[in-house]
């Protein structure tokens, strides 16, 4: 579903990845690990167009998406959680949710009822979000913020979703319950790119995982075959 | 020397051929011409220092200018001072209303700032024309040239006055603006936050450029007035002003030279103007320059595209207009508007910055040697230090709303320690340091070091109390070399008053930086850098930058916000033993770091912090162990949910 | 009786102040898109009311001037964004505030020479009887300046808050990357708001024309005090600068009649530099956090 090839990447003359390849396909969880400043979080920003590459291939359903614009990949079906949540603080939670359908919902009218059983369905999964509804995004808590931020994602009914360190700056019990509802995306058969500072909990959902060190990929494989490796398992695992 | 004497030499030949014209010349039309060159030198000058220096868009300057010309007018016609003592009334009246517009203005950034300088020069057109027994309103306000030392000036002595005037303010300029007192400049244009944090003061050198800059257009106002010896509001408004701009811009920003031939195209336009021939002929030009250069950028991929034909189609409209139109003087705005349009958007550099670049590379100039570095003992001098308290927190608290970012911390920093801080994201590390640092005041607590108060809510007063520190996202100087960035912020080197670096008498006290920078660089393993401007540097090496240029503060206690954030393996190894080299002059330090390993190794004695308040205190082997931080930050084995390693 | 002269100034200065609000809030909306504003906004109030006059000249009739004078003012809008605004944004330099400068430069000359650089009337249809509420005479064209700025202000912000293109127009100015990933074009919003703020300079226009008369000064001294609402107001809050706006206007109108016509502009200006060394952000602003 998504195919990543030889990516390079960086800010002004520094480059952060110097060739990364990874595959993710349709309807499996795959965790990217890495230690701080490995390029993690990079490589999400330069395949979903926010950072634009300057070498390789970023292949999403079969398409090169390399260079586009980070909204025409967003049409595309590629939905990206960033880091730090990012929900638009002025708006209210449902705002934010329609928004994450901006793609395919019509621009002036009847938006709201075109979108009325995507946002049912985000409503079902994050029931705090529909009591939120009407507040805005801004008031909302970290974890709250979280859920909204991945509900925003799913509104799009993406072919892939990219989730960037979703439990950055949680308190612990925020962080299980963010790894509950990460089980449950995959449970619906939702193709996701997952990055977490958490390995252990990352690799326990993930059908495969890939390992970066110094902006390529060091180690790759099942979450079983990472376990067996002892040099991952003392940096990563410890 | 090769570069010293090609500089010197450009300028003194201009200077000496400027002196020389009306010697040969006796066309009053070209000398008045010429006078009005050096008179918008000095203007344009002043205003290069904000828009230039400061990179602030200023639109007041016409009103400094305006006000030095009535200032002037005004001591002449109705006290009856002298030529000098006016000229000094005019410059005096514009660094002062300059340091008053800009003790509110600069408080603000891009649009706001401009939108204030323009009210500033509606305001004072207002007053000029409307304090009619003052100024004499619309009616305009007429004068005499008064004599000098007894003597009469014929335009040729006046013209004379003001190229010196020009070459002395020249010099000055040269001297200041290549001393301390530039780089603080530019240093502000490329980080407030780390100029303050780097004891700099960021807002009054702000003021103090805006003010000078704003002299200058005082003194050019007083020229003004002696030279056409009758002024009228009418003149001093926003369209000279645009005009200014276009000098500025158009000649190049940073640059004595871009301001004098900036000067010059001001000067000339309006004789280009009326003379169709010279005009078809240069907007022809500027027609082909704009075709091969924005063909060249779009071969080369150096420019985009909007970049390299905006330019062509500006001065194409130029060429067809100047064809069809019957009268170019009446479309005089919309010529200057087509020209600098083409220049702002294909030369954003200016004529001299591009004549700059190509002109070094022409010579083979070799920029100048660099001195051997100093001693570490001279620049980091040893301290001997005594395990006492050295930085008290008590209770220290900094909300957001209604985020407790930091909610009661209390910490004892001890003199050459290093104390690591260490949390989950989000746990209140960064902003306990950036109260610390004076970047936000607390909401409360206390804060002692040694013993007595520390100053709040003022990176500024904290880094003037011996407080240093680096950023977790790089604030460096980008346009300035890795050399500068450290100089910028060196402490204990330049005593000498103003006057003297004005003078160009401060020298010493700039070798002596120099070689003390690099001592700082050298410890940092930078030394090799030293000439490679910031952003150009590595991530790695900016970090280190970063380090060196706090360690330039001579601090008592240095504060490293993350330092490792980022680095690859090798490059944190290299951090480890460059804090250990700091450590061993004794300087205290505070710590906050994500790579546990680095903790351990270098920290006495670490703080734990969750959730804005204290988890856990001990040497690093204790707190490991201890179950809240293995809980709450480091995480273990759990039952199947989040716990590893904190990446 | 003097209580009446108060009155009546502060009135008509208000509703002048409404024109000085609404010019004001075409900064905000693309202040609000892009951090930019359009330095030769008040050229292009002026070029609109001069191609809405044309317009009339020509034999269009009043109700069908009004949209094509909007659409020009907003086409103007989109030419600014194009060729002044787009690639200093790209670059992250404020280029921008030098070349909008030169864009109304340019506009400004060309309206000079294509149509005179003499003041010409605007006709109205509308009577010349003023309407007296509390013995304050109000005319009917202030009326009209009242009702248009209020209708158009108000059709805006119901965009804002009802239609979907409206909420990503605020998720761009709240957070351009996420918008971005939202599949929102931030390059498009930005357009959209710089013809948005173009149409409602063109209103500005074509409201207090038949009150100023036509010409290519017309817009110099209300640009400056639009400005002035602009900053004191804050660049956020609309309703700010409709209170402000009024503000100015009517202390306007009070300054002339008691220190004398050519100090009008004094108000606007002196309040402007009090309210930044009070508050830089604005009256109306917000004060972000300095974060690093």
């Amino acid at each position: 579903m998504l195919l990543v090839e030889d990516l390079h990447a960086g800010y002004g003359t520094s480059e952060v990845l110097t060739g990364l390849s990874l595959e993710v396909r349709a309807g499996t969880v795959v965790a990217l690990i890495g230690a701080n400043g490995a390029g993690k979080t990079t490589t999400m920003r330069a395949v979903s167009g926010a950072l634009r590459p300057s070498r390789g291939r970023v292949v999403l359903d079969g398409r090169d998406v390399q260079g586009l614009d980070a909204s025409r990949i967003a049409r595309l079906g590629l939905a990206h959680a960033p880091e730090g949540r990012k929900v638009f603080g002025p708006l209210t939670v449902e705002d934010n949710l329609l928004l994450g359908a901006y793609a395919r919902l019509p621009r002036f009218f009847g938006f709201r009822r075109r979108a009325k059983s995507d946002l049912d369905r985000i409503y079902e999964l994050f029931p705090r979000l529909r009591e939120r509804a009407r507040q805005t995004a801004g008031t909302l808590s970290g974890g709250e913020q979280q859920m909204l931020a991945i509900g925003r994602a799913l509104m799009a009914n993406p072919k892939v979703m990219l989730l960037d360190e979703p439990s950055m700056g949680l308190a612990p019990v925020i962080v299980q319950e963010v790894f509950r509802t990460i089980r449950q995306l995959k449970e619906a058969g939702i193709t996701l790119l997952l990055v977490e500072q958490f390995a252990r909990s990352a690799l326990e959902v993930a059908d495969y995982a890939y390992v970066m060190e110094r902006g390529r990929i060091a180690v790759h494989g099942t979450p079983a075959e990472l376990h067996r490796d002892e040099r991952v398992l003392s940096a990563y695992l410890g | 020397m090769k570069r010293l004497l090609l500089i010197h030499g450009a300028e003194l030949a201009v200077f000496a051929l400027l002196a020389a014209v009306p010697l040969a010349v006796a066309n009053p039309y070209a000398l008045g011409l010429l006078t009005l060159l050096a008179i918008y030198g000095i203007l344009l000058i002043g205003l290069d220092v904000t828009v230039g220096y400061l990179g602030q868009i200023n639109l007041g300057h016409v009103a400094f200018l305006g006000l030095g010309a009535y200032a002037a007018g005004i001591c002449l016609t109705r006290f009856g001072l002298g030529l000098f003592p006016a000229l000094g009334v005019a410059t005096g009246v514009g660094i002062l209303l300059g340091g008053l517009l800009a003790l509110p203005a600069l408080r603000l950034e891009g649009p706001q700032f401009a939108l204030a300088t323009l009210s500033f020069t509606a305001l004072s057109f207002t007053f000029l024309n409307e304090m009619e027994s003052l100024t004499g309103g619309a009616q305009g306000l007429s004068l005499t040239r008064p004599p000098l030392f007894g003597h009469d000036l014929t335009p040729r002595a006046f013209f004379w006055l003001c190229t010196v005037l020009l070459a002395f303010v020249w010099l000055t300029m040269r001297n200041l603006l290549h001393s301390q007192w530039g780089r603080a400049f530019e240093a502000l244009r490329d980080s407030a936050i780390a100029t303050d944090a780097m004891g700099i003061g960021a807002y009054r050198h702000k003021v103090a450029a805006f003010a000078l800059g704003s002299g200058l257009g005082g003194l050019a106002g007083g020229l003004y007035a002696f030279n056409f010896q009758y002024l009228q509001p009418q003149s001093f408004v926003y369209d000279l002003m645009v005009i200014l701009l276009l000098g500025v811009v158009l000649g190049g920003r940073k640059s004595l030279w871009g301001a004098f031939v900036g000067a010059s195209i001001v000067v000339l336009l309006p004789n280009l103007l009326s003379n169709r021939h010279v005009f078809l002929a240069v907007s022809g030009l500027g027609f082909l320059l704009a075709l091969g250069s924005g063909a060249r950028g779009l071969v080369r991929k150096t420019t985009r595209p909007f970049q390299a034909l905006a330019p062509v189609v500006a001065m194409g409209l130029l060429v067809v207009g100047g064809l069809l139109v019957k009268n170019t003087e009446d479309w005089r705005k919309a010529i200057f508007a087509l020209m600098l349009f083409s220049v702002v958007v294909g030369l954003p550099e200016g004529l001299m910055g591009f004549a700059a670049r190509a002109l070094t590379r022409l010579f083979r100039v070799a920029p100048s040697p660099l001195p051997a570095p100093s001693p570490l003992d001279d620049v980091l001098p040893l301290r001997v230090a005594d395990g006492s308290a050295f930085l008290e927190l008590e209770d220290l608290k900094r909300h957001f709303g209604g985020v407790k970012a930091v909610d009661g911390l209390s910490m004892t920093v001890r003199s050459g320690q290093i104390h690591g801080l260490i949390g989950p994201n989000g746990s209140g590390k960064s902003t306990a340091v950036n109260v610390i640092s004076g970047l936000y005041p607390p909401t409360s607590g206390r804060m002692r070091l040694r013993g007595r108060p520390l100053g709040t809510g003022s990176l500024y007063r904290a880094a003037q109390s011996g407080l240093a520190r680096t950023f977790q996202n790089l604030q460096l100087f980008g346009e300035l070399t890795a050399l500068e960035n450290v100089m910028v912020a060196l402490k204990g080197v330049y005593r000498s008053p103003i006057p003297l670096v004005l003078l160009g008498l401060a020298k010493g006290e700039e070798r002596r930086a120099r070689a003390d920078g690099l001592a700082l660089l050298d410890l940092l393993g930078l030394k090799d850098q030293a000439r490679t401007r910031a952003k150009d540097l590595t991530y790695g090496d900016q970090r280190f930058l970063e380090i060196a240029r706090a360690l330039a503060r001579k601090p008592d206690l240095l504060i490293l916000d993350e330092p490792a954030a980022g680095l690859a393996h090798p490059d944190v190894q290299r951090l480890i033993q460059t804090i250990r080299r700091i450590h061993q002059r004794g300087i205290a330090m505070i710590l906050i770091e994500h790579h546990m390993d680095v903790v351990s190794e270098l920290c006495t004695l670490v703080t734990v912090l969750d959730g804005g308040r204290v988890i856990a205190e001990g040497s690093p082997d204790e707190v490991k162990r201890h179950p809240k931080v293995v809980e709450a930050y480091l995480g273990q084995a759990g039952p199947g949910d989040a716990a590893s390693e904190p990446a | 009786m003097n209580a009446l002269i108060i009155g009546q100034l502060a009135v008509s200065g208000a509703l002048m102040g409404l024109v000085y609000a609404l010019i004001a809030y075409g900064f905000q909306l693309t202040y609000a898109t892009s951090k930019s504003i359009n330095f030769g906004q008040g050229e292009l109030v002026m070029v609109s009311a001069f191609f809405s006059l044309t317009l009339l000249d020509l034999g269009v009739p009043y109700a069908l001037m009004v949209p094509g004078g909007l659409i020009f003012g907003a086409l103007l809008g989109l030419l600014v964004e194009r060729t002044g605004v787009r690639l200093a944004l790209e670059e992250k330099s404020e280029g921008w505030v030098l070349l909008t400068i030169i864009l109304g430069l340019f506009f400004f000359s060309a309206a000079e020479n294509i149509w005179g650089r003499d003041d010409r009337p605007f006709p109205t249809p509308l009577s010349q009887n003023p309407v007296q509420v509390f013995g304050i005479d109000i005319t009917r064209m202030e009326i009209s300046v009242a009702v248009g700025v209020f209708a158009i202000m108000g059709l805006i912000e119901l965009f804002k808050r009802r239609t979907l293109l409206g909420k990503a127009f605020e998720a761009v100015s709240a957070d351009r990357d996420a918008a971005e990933l939202m599949g929102i074009s931030a390059t498009r919003t930005v357009m959209l708001s710089y013809g948005l703020s173009g149409a409602v300079a063109a209103l500005a226009g074509i409201l207090v024309s038949p009150i100023t008369t036509v010409g290519p000064t017309m817009a110099s001294a209300m640009i400056l005090k639009a400005f002035s609402v602009a900053v004191v107001a804050g660049l956020d809050s609309g309703f700010g600068v409709v209170l402000i706006g009024m503000i100015l206007g009517a202390l306007e109108g009070l300054a002339s009649f008691y220190i004398g016509s050519g100090w009008r502009e004094a108000p606007g200006l002196v309040l402007l530099i009090l309210a930044l060394a009070v508050r830089p952000t604005g009256v109306f602003g917000k004060a972000g956090i300095r974060k690093v």
